[in-house]
């Protein structure tokens, strides 16, 4: 905040405020027992089924399978430290599957984000009618199911079912949606489709809370729409549109439906096309050290690039 | 419809992650002893559970459970997630007495321990004689044991469009050879029509065209596994195959069974389905309109009187932890070789038979009406007989068949020839034995 306010320099400033001490809870008094009862509800499922589960693939990931006597002998399971991580490190499966996830969500992320925004942009501006029809139809693929998206679009890019396809071949275009170099694309169209009108609402409800004295004081220093829609409306949105963001690259980073769904179709989408489908590659083969150790390393790279992206747009954002 | 074969996934986006964290659990199996399990029946009532992937299979356990009626058996459809069901349920030790488990992968859960050995029920051991040489050779690990009874098997022929081939006036192809000729003359004469369609995706049918070339592709000596899925026989059927991709000669952008499929067909741009027993089916549904135009003739064969192939069918496996061996091995029996029960299972679940009686099912000796009155069932007979008993599966399986996918898909995208796919698939079965501690070399 900048202070305009100016004040004679004799002026006492008031003391700081130290921050007034809340009384300490008394653990152990009568009010534990009632802040027990209403947190167990939480807790309880909390550490059932997030705590529990990631300790577990932790310490699965550091075993591993042995074997003794026999074609069909006894299997075991014993600590192996860090070999299946040396295996995931040595996985090129892996590696590629992370940079195909890494070129999907440097082109779909901001294509996505920048749609979005457009739109909610569009929403808020005074030009547009029928706001409450486009905000629902945008906002309509949202409540689709990612898996019956999928599913809907994989018709749309089959060539032998799809008007679409039908269409374009009459005006002679011939495009292959499911060839080798289009088919991480349609996959991310199917993402795009599925997420842009959600991350509009978000980024549009923003907006809304925008105080419109700000738009009135922008007017009479003769800023037009597009000036305030990027000078004023952006930058104060921008925690919205980070958090938008890590969302996305939380999303992009866990990537299934879409490309499991579009398998059934297309033969270019192998069984580790992203480090998910890899996992559950790994898990279907019994390999369920080597799957958790693969979890493991997703949740860690999704954790430093989203953490990552914070730290390096909170300055700026303001968060 | 084919039940092993159709490639259902598990599509859970959400889940995923935390399936595969959940589901791996107990940290030790008990020794495989491959020592029989005592056999005696209960006293008094008992309850059996069976987990399936059979269309109607509810209403054949009804039959037994009114005939039976201190044997009740609970049959449970698990085609949603079969061997996730199945795993799971091993890895919770809350397994079912009996599980449908599809021949290709009873080494897999063997080594997971999965099976009981009822070699010391009568009623099951003397059953060898009554299956399918090549479905018991399997079902018994060479006869090491009881470990499941055959149930149903895709013997492997040629679905045939007569109409086209008369059109065209060529000859319906016998042998592999003949069929690449057949192949380049129907192209020739209408660019848009190819012979029939590779599906990179499918490695179950290219297995079963491996099988029919004898590549075996595992075997077991001086305790270790050999790998030989990348063997001279392998690469004949993947050279032969590359060259017809090559030639454009068949399609490779239709999936196995897929909608497209069947457009491709409706549309007459395909003029043979190289498919299995269980297929007959899906093709009369589908293309009502071309009833009278399909045949089904011996699969191509490599040189004269050679082998058939098979692709897909199931055992009904004795699981661990059953505790009423005895009422498990009377029910199995009974439902994989009674004429009655076979013939429900048939007309209800389209299963074809893996039992020699089985094979002689008064509906499975009559005309059809859609091919012809053609006697189909008669090719899909003979076919079983001329199946390598030799041939066994790997204990991961499931990997290399995945393995193998995605490099066949990449081989049909140009990157690469369908030899490397053997090459990938050789290298995945090693690592994936490797993995799981499970002794295995290169070669014989």
């Amino acid at each position: 905040m900048t202070d305009i306010a100016t004040r004679p320099a004799d002026a006492v400033s008031p003391p700081p405020r130290g921050r007034r001490r809340r009384p300490r809870l008394d653990v152990g008094g009568p009010r534990a027992g009632t802040i027990a009862a209403f947190l167990t509800p939480f807790f309880l499922p909390f550490v059932l089924f997030y705590l529990v589960p990631i300790g577990y693939a932790l310490w699965q990931s550091f075993r591993v399978v042995r074997r003794s006597g026999g074609q069909y002998g006894t299997s075991y399971t014993t600590f192996g430290g860090f070999e299946q991580y040396v295996e995931v490190f040595q996985n090129q499966e892996f590696w590629s599957s992370i940079g195909r996830i890494g070129l999907f969500g440097v082109v779909q992320v901001p294509v996505m984000l920048f749609t979005a925004l457009v739109m909610a942009l569009l929403l808020d501006s005074p030009l547009l009618k029928l706001k409450g029809f486009f905000r629902i139809t945008a906002f309509m693929p949202y409540a689709v199911p990612g898996v019956i998206a999928a599913i809907m679009w994989s018709y749309l890019y089959s060539p032998q079912l799809s008007p679409v396809v039908d269409l374009l071949n009459a005006i002679g275009l011939h495009p292959d949606f499911l060839g080798p170099g289009a088919v991480l694309w349609s996959a991310a169209n199917v993402s795009t489709w599925l997420w842009t009108g959600y991350n509009m609402l978000i980024m549009f409800s923003a907006l809304q809370s925008i105080p419109q004295e700000l738009y009135e004081a922008a007017r009479i220093d003769g800023a037009g729409n597009w000036t305030i829609a990027w000078r004023i409306k952006v930058p104060i949105i921008a925690p919205s549109i980070v958090m938008t963001t890590v969302f996305s690259i939380i999303g992009t980073l866990q990537l299934y439906s879409e490309p499991a769904v579009l398998r059934q179709i297309s033969s270019n989408i192998s069984s580790t096309f992203t480090p998910n489908m890899l996992a559950y590659t790994v898990a279907v083969g019994n390999n369920y050290q080597q799957a958790a150790a693969i979890s493991v390393v997703i949740a860690v790279i999704t954790f430093v690039l989203s953490f990552g992206f914070m730290r390096l747009t909170s300055k700026r954002a303001g968060l | 419809m084919s039940r092993t074969v159709t490639r259902t996934r598990l599509v859970i986006a959400a889940a995923t992650a935390g399936m595969v964290v959940l589901a791996g659990c107990s940290s030790s199996d008990s020794t495989d002893t491959a020592s029989a399990a005592s056999c005696e029946p209960a006293k008094g009532k008992v309850t059996l559970q069976y987990w399936n992937t059979v269309n109607g299979m509810d209403k054949v356990v009804d039959l037994w459970n009114k005939e039976h009626p201190d044997i009740q058996v609970e049959s449970k459809n698990i085609s949603n997630d079969q061997y996730g069901a199945i795993g799971n349920a091993l890895k919770a030790g809350k397994a079912p007495d009996l599980a449908q488990v599809g021949y290709d992968q009873l080494p897999t859960l063997r080594t997971q321990d999965a099976f009981v050995d009822a070699s010391a029920c009568k009623t099951a051991a003397d059953a060898k004689s009554k299956f399918v040489p090549w479905t018991w050779s399997q079902a018994s690990f060479n006869d090491s044991g009881v470990f499941a009874l055959p149930q149903d098997t895709g013997p492997m022929a040629l679905y045939v469009r007569t109409d086209i081939f008369k059109k065209y006036d060529v000859p319906i192809p016998t042998t592999w050879d003949e069929y690449a000729d057949a192949a380049a003359k129907l192209h020739k004469a209408d660019p848009k029509l190819t012979i029939t369609f590779f599906d990179p995706n499918n490695a179950e049918w290219f297995n079963g065209l491996l099988w029919q070339n004898n590549a075996t592709m595992y075997s077991y000596s001086d305790d270790k596994w050999h790998v030989t899925v990348e063997s001279d026989k392998s690469k004949q059927v993947a050279d032969y195959w590359q060259k017809l991709i090559d030639d454009k000669l068949v399609r490779t952008d239709i999936a196995n069974g897929s909608t497209q499929m069947f457009a491709a067909y409706q549309n007459d741009q395909m003029a043979t389905q190289v498919g299995a027993a269980w297929g007959y089916s899906g093709i009369r549904d589908n293309l009502p309109d071309q009833a009278g135009k399909w045949s089904i003739v011996p699969l191509p064969t490599w040189g004269p009187n050679g082998n058939s192939g098979d692709w897909g069918g199931s055992t009904v496996a004795f699981m661990k932890g059953g505790e009423h061996l005895y009422e498990a091995a009377e029910f199995n029996t009974w439902l994989n070789t009674d004429p009655e029960a076979l013939a429900m299972s048939n007309e209800l679940g389209g299963l074809y038979p893996a039992s020699n009686d089985g094979l002689e099912l008064p509906a499975l000796s009559k005309g059809v009406p859609y091919y012809n009155n053609e006697k189909i069932f008669d090719v899909f007979a003979e076919s079983s007989k001329k199946v390598d008993t030799d041939f066994a599966w790997g204990p991961t399986q499931k990997t290399v068949n995945l393995a193998l996918q995605d490099a066949m898909a990449k081989a049909a995208a140009g990157d690469g020839k369908l030899t490397d796919a053997l090459a990938a698939a050789q290298s995945a079965a090693l690592k994936s034995m490797k993995d799981l501690a499970i002794p295995a070399t290169a070669g014989k």
